[in-house]
């Protein structure tokens, strides 16, 4: 994960492989040389590569007008290779009025979550696809309570997030006073857990969370759950399985998969779901 | 044929209606109208409720084994077990009485197990108690009926694989 903390420019200027599993989509990868930053060098005579961004707008202040797609070109050569770059240029130079949430812009906020071309995903992860002929579709993250345009209203995600209880709970002190220690292995267990940003693209791309968000608890919560389970430092694990054992906050899931394959981090929720359940289950 | 050559003229007008509409405003912006298919008001979601404050967590749901981990560890095993019990008589090429019973109950069990999983999935308590309890009931009430007919067929019939088998041979 060390990719995650370097900055774009480093990873321009150097042209460093990304870490990420090479199963990846490419559209998806990290901030690399991007193809069109070399062309643009060489071939800067004239032909633009025009690329039509259609967004999703929505007004909360026009509450009676539908929502609409609408439809703004940019010269990729002048545009970072990022889909957040994109965006952030529609709002200073084309149109003001474009809403979406962003803040740090190398992938470890998961602010800027969203429905890019069918697949929840980063905007700052996702790379701009370099085909001019179609159009790149943006719609905020999918069965979510929109605030305006890309904003998704995320508070039963966070209310449920703090159902948890997403803290150490222990009684016994540390035995010599001084921070709570594990052993190597027991730090493992929490590698591919602890990187998870709550950026709720897997659980916004789960069915089942769709049908069922009230209860259940969806893949990133449960990702969570897990973390805290695993945890050698906690004391309160009977009472955390406790809390998944009914029949909506944990099963229902269905290993759809959804949230392992749309995962920007790479993470795998899914797996942690199943250790839970296997864990509970004699 | 007509109908196939009908629909493909309905596509092709409904298709030239969308690429008149765009309108230029300005600065290669241009605005559509947001299509859909036709709208299903059937489970329409609900506006959003928010319940307690934005800070409360949200609740947690009593502890029950018999619809959480037990319940899930048993469709497993059953789940599991139909697997050999479905090979056996390939196998074997019949099934005793016995197995063969013990066959139709994993299978009765199996299904109603996954229609229960698409109930509870698509039919949320929450928003509508009334049509969840029927459901409920509902699928109980033919899992009893098809129960006791599968006793009927085993105790005075020649059972199901040799009914598969006779069908098959037919």
């Amino acid at each position: 994960m060390a990719a995650l903390r370097s900055t774009p420019f480093r990873v321009l200027g150097s042209a460093r492989p990304s870490l990420r599993l090479a199963a990846a989509a490419p559209v998806r990868g990290f901030a690399q040389l991007a193809d069109g930053a070399t062309k643009s060098l060489h071939a800067s005579e004239g032909n633009e590569r025009l690329k039509t961004f259609q967004i999703y707008r929505w007004n909360p202040d026009q509450p009676t007008e539908k929502p609409r797609m609408q439809s703004y070109t940019l010269d990729l050569d002048k545009t970072g290779p990022m889909v957040l770059d994109a965006l952030i240029r529609i709002k200073n130079e084309l149109d003001p009025t474009v809403t979406f949430r962003r803040s740090c812009r190398e992938g470890i906020c998961g602010s800027c979550a969203m429905n890019i071309n069918g697949t929840n995903t980063l905007a700052c992860l996702c790379r701009i696809p370099t085909e001019t002929n179609a159009d790149l579709k943006i719609y905020p993250l999918p069965h979510t309570y929109v605030v305006k345009d890309l904003v998704p209203d995320l508070t039963q995600f966070y209310k449920q997030y703090k159902s948890i209880k997403p803290y150490l709970q222990r009684d016994t002190p540390s035995p010599d006073g001084k921070e709570y220690r594990q052993s190597k292995a027991d730090r493992k267990k929490l590698d591919g857990l602890y990187e998870c940003i709550l950026c709720a693209c897997c659980s916004t791309s789960c069915p089942s969370y769709w049908w069922n968000s009230e209860e259940y608890l969806g893949p990133a919560i449960l990702l969570q759950s897990y973390r805290w389970l695993v945890d050698s430092r906690d004391e309160r694990h009977e009472q955390r399985k406790d809390a998944l054992n009914n029949s909506m906050s944990l099963y229902r899931c269905h290993t759809i998969l959804n949230c392992t394959r749309t995962c920007p981090k790479g993470l795998n929720p899914g797996l942690a779901i199943a250790e839970i359940k296997k864990e509970m289950s004699f | 044929m007509v109908s196939i050559a009908r629909s493909a003229l309905l596509r092709q007008t409904g298709a030239a209606g969308p690429i008149a509409r765009p309108s230029v405003i300005a600065h290669g912006v241009r605005a559509t109208a947001f299509h859909t298919t036709a709208q299903k008001s059937l489970l329409a979601p609900p506006p959003q409720r928010i319940e307690g404050s934005v800070n409360d967590p949200a609740p947690v749901p009593e502890t029950s084994p018999s619809h959480g981990s037990y319940h899930w560890t048993f469709d497993r095993v059953v789940a599991a077990s139909l697997i050999p019990l479905t090979v056996a008589p390939f196998a074997a090429g019949s099934l005793n009485p016995t197995l063969d019973a013990i066959l139709a109950s994993t299978l009765l069990i199996h299904s109603h197990t996954g229609f229960q999983n698409i109930v509870i999935d698509y039919i949320p308590k929450k928003r509508m108690p009334g049509i969840r309890r029927l459901f409920v009931w509902g699928l109980n009430a033919a899992t009893a009926v098809i129960g006791l007919a599968l006793y009927e067929f085993e105790t005075t019939d020649v059972g199901l694989v040799e009914t598969i088998k006779r069908i098959w041979r037919a």
